[in-house]
């Protein structure tokens, strides 16, 4: 399996990663590596049942209490003012992705 | 009052620290002689009765405390105070101990060797010119150089039990759920796990005694009461049944790890117990199961990290929002980081994930599916090899991302399964440590404990083996 320069574009940008194109050139060839080693587990025949063990994820009680934080987001937020957290203006997202 | 034997335990501490780290071993990210002194003087009367009183414990910067910055050895969270403190570290000071400080790691914990912490690596205190392993590699660290007797690592895929085999000390992987996850920095959710640290196998059973227990902030965590202290060594292992699992021990296997196998069943079986050959059928898959199901979730956890509430923040050229992302992550995390969080990022995208991430969770069914089989026809624990060598020079693997996710071969299997496993000294190979490792059956940590201790009694962990 063989990882283009596309994909390597494509998934940087959902996952909201800058990559240069160096990085890009190497990205390119590791993953497609990774990929191909990977490509093996196709040999499983896919019939396996899940184990069955009695476990079951707890949901706690939807009480309402203060977040039990040790500080304040206003001391740990890199911008932060009346409450909230600031950002420069939403740009593409105000637009929408398949915008014209 | 605040008994003095306490103050002396931690300043006794910051010298033993300050001498691994004049040495240039580079375990810690973090500590100080005064927030040691300010946390034995604040111990409570109750804490100073607890089951680690005065005890000074490393934590790995990954699980987050007030007293010292949790950076994950990554640049993004550079300088970061974590708003919370980890469930397990609470614990332990309620149980009386002190926190040495903050131990280095590879970034996130993706890593096997501490190569890939933005804070440079850490050294093996058995060779220098060695890596500690990793990801918990700081931890292994600062228990073999004499830092600290205890320290908490974390596990993915093998994060405690490879490098407390390249070490040279003792590192438990409990079973998924055991310990609260609360305020540890999440990696893989389906597989994350505290670990603990000890020179032996008591020490680091006591320390996971103190930390299990069911918790509310962490819906994962098992309804158990929490695991007790270690008992004696057992003098006789008669009745139990070792098996050993074929696939752990390939044809050309690096022969000094063999000869360390070989005398550790001699012993296992000279205390009487019954060593039977095993199959775990889907072992060769577990590397490329893993390097799907943790970089996807990865990929997931690590969104988080986008430079708008909290931690460092590039701004891109204040563009707009994304272009304040995409700079944010791009500088802020390093080369490893980024591989895993685009290579789970393409598993989880439309038309793939089908053919990756799906086909990976169900080759993970039949990998605990194995166990499940082995440990149900009255086998008590597993014994294998913990990695394939010792521990390799720096930039071995680095160039090539697979040869160092396969030092990782025979112990992530355990985290796939979420059963416990354990690694223990069973002797040198050229002044090199081996690790042994014990997996039980899920829950049973007091099983592979019983059996390390009997064993650990039984050779010199520390001989060379050929």
């Amino acid at each position: 399996m063989s990882v283009t320069r596309d994909d390597i574009r494509k998934i940087a940008a959902l996952a909201e990663l800058a990559v240069d194109e160096a990085a890009a050139e190497e990205l390119e060839r590791q993953l497609s590596r990774i990929l191909d080693y990977v490509a093996q587990l196709a040999e499983v025949p896919p019939d396996a049942e899940p184990v069955e063990d009695g476990r079951v994820l707890r949901l706690r009680h939807d009480d309402i209490a203060p977040d039990p934080l040790l500080s304040e987001p206003k001391d740990f937020a890199p911008a932060f003012k009346q409450g909230l957290f600031l950002v420069p203006r939403l740009g593409e997202l105000d637009r929408g992705e398949d915008a014209p | 009052m605040t008994p003095p034997r306490f103050r002396a335990a931690a300043l006794g501490a910051a010298i033993r620290i300050a001498e691994c780290e004049a040495k240039g071993t580079h375990a810690f990210v973090e500590w100080s002689e005064e927030a040691l002194v300010e946390q034995a003087d604040a111990l409570t009367e109750e804490a100073a009765d607890g089951p680690l009183a005065g005890e000074v414990v490393a934590v790995k910067d990954v699980i987050a405390d007030r007293f010292f910055h949790t950076t994950c050895g990554s640049r993004i969270l550079h300088g970061w105070r974590s708003a919370f403190e980890a469930t397990a570290v609470r614990r332990l000071r309620e149980a009386g101990a002190i926190i040495a400080g903050k131990t280095n790691c590879d970034e996130f914990a993706m890593g096997s060797s501490t190569e890939h912490s933005a804070y440079g690596p850490s050294r093996n205190p058995v060779d220098p010119t060695r890596v500690p392993g990793g990801s918990s590699g700081g931890s292994a660290a600062a228990v073999a150089s004499g830092a600290v007797r205890l320290a908490l690592g974390t596990e993915t895929g093998g994060s405690v039990r490879q490098p407390a085999a390249f070490c040279g000390v003792v590192g438990i992987k409990p079973t998924y759920g055991r310990v609260s996850r609360y305020g540890l920095v999440a990696f893989g959710s389906s597989l994350d796990q505290i670990g603990t640290f000890g020179k032996d196998v008591a020490g680091a059973a006591r320390l996971l005694a103190a930390i299990s227990g069911r918790d509310d902030r962490d819906a994962t965590t098992l309804d158990r009461v929490p695991l007790g202290g270690p008992g004696p060594a057992p003098k006789s292992l008669k009745g139990t049944v070792i098996g050993v699992p074929r696939e752990y021990f390939p044809e050309g296997l690096h022969a000094g790890v063999r000869a360390g196998c070989d005398r550790a069943l001699a012993a296992l079986k000279a205390l009487g117990a019954e060593v039977r050959e095993v199959s775990l059928p889907h072992t060769k898959y577990a590397v490329p199961t893993y390097y799907i199901v943790a970089p996807a979730e990865a990929s997931s956890n690590l969104a988080r990290y986008d430079g708008v509430r909290f931690g460092p923040r590039e701004d891109g050229g204040l563009r707009d929002v994304r272009a304040l992302y995409r700079a944010t992550r791009g500088h802020g995390f390093g080369a490893e980081v980024r591989r895993r969080i685009l290579l789970g990022t393409y598993v989880l995208s439309a038309g793939y994930y089908d053919a990756y991430y799906r086909t990976a969770q169900r080759v993970r069914e039949r990998i605990r599916a194995d166990f499940a089989a082995v440990f149900g026809s009255g086998v008590h624990a597993l014994f294998t090899p913990t990695t394939p060598t010792p521990a390799f020079q720096f930039g071995d693997n680095l160039a090539d991302p697979i040869a160092m996710y396969l030092s990782d071969i025979f112990v992530c299997t355990a985290n796939l399964a979420w059963v416990p496993a354990l690694s223990l000294p069973i002797g040198r190979d050229e002044g090199l440590p081996l690790g042994g490792q014990l997996i039980g059956a899920m829950e049973a940590e007091s099983t592979i404990i019983r059996i390390a201790q009997a064993l650990e009694a039984a050779i010199d962990g520390t001989a060379e083996v050929r």
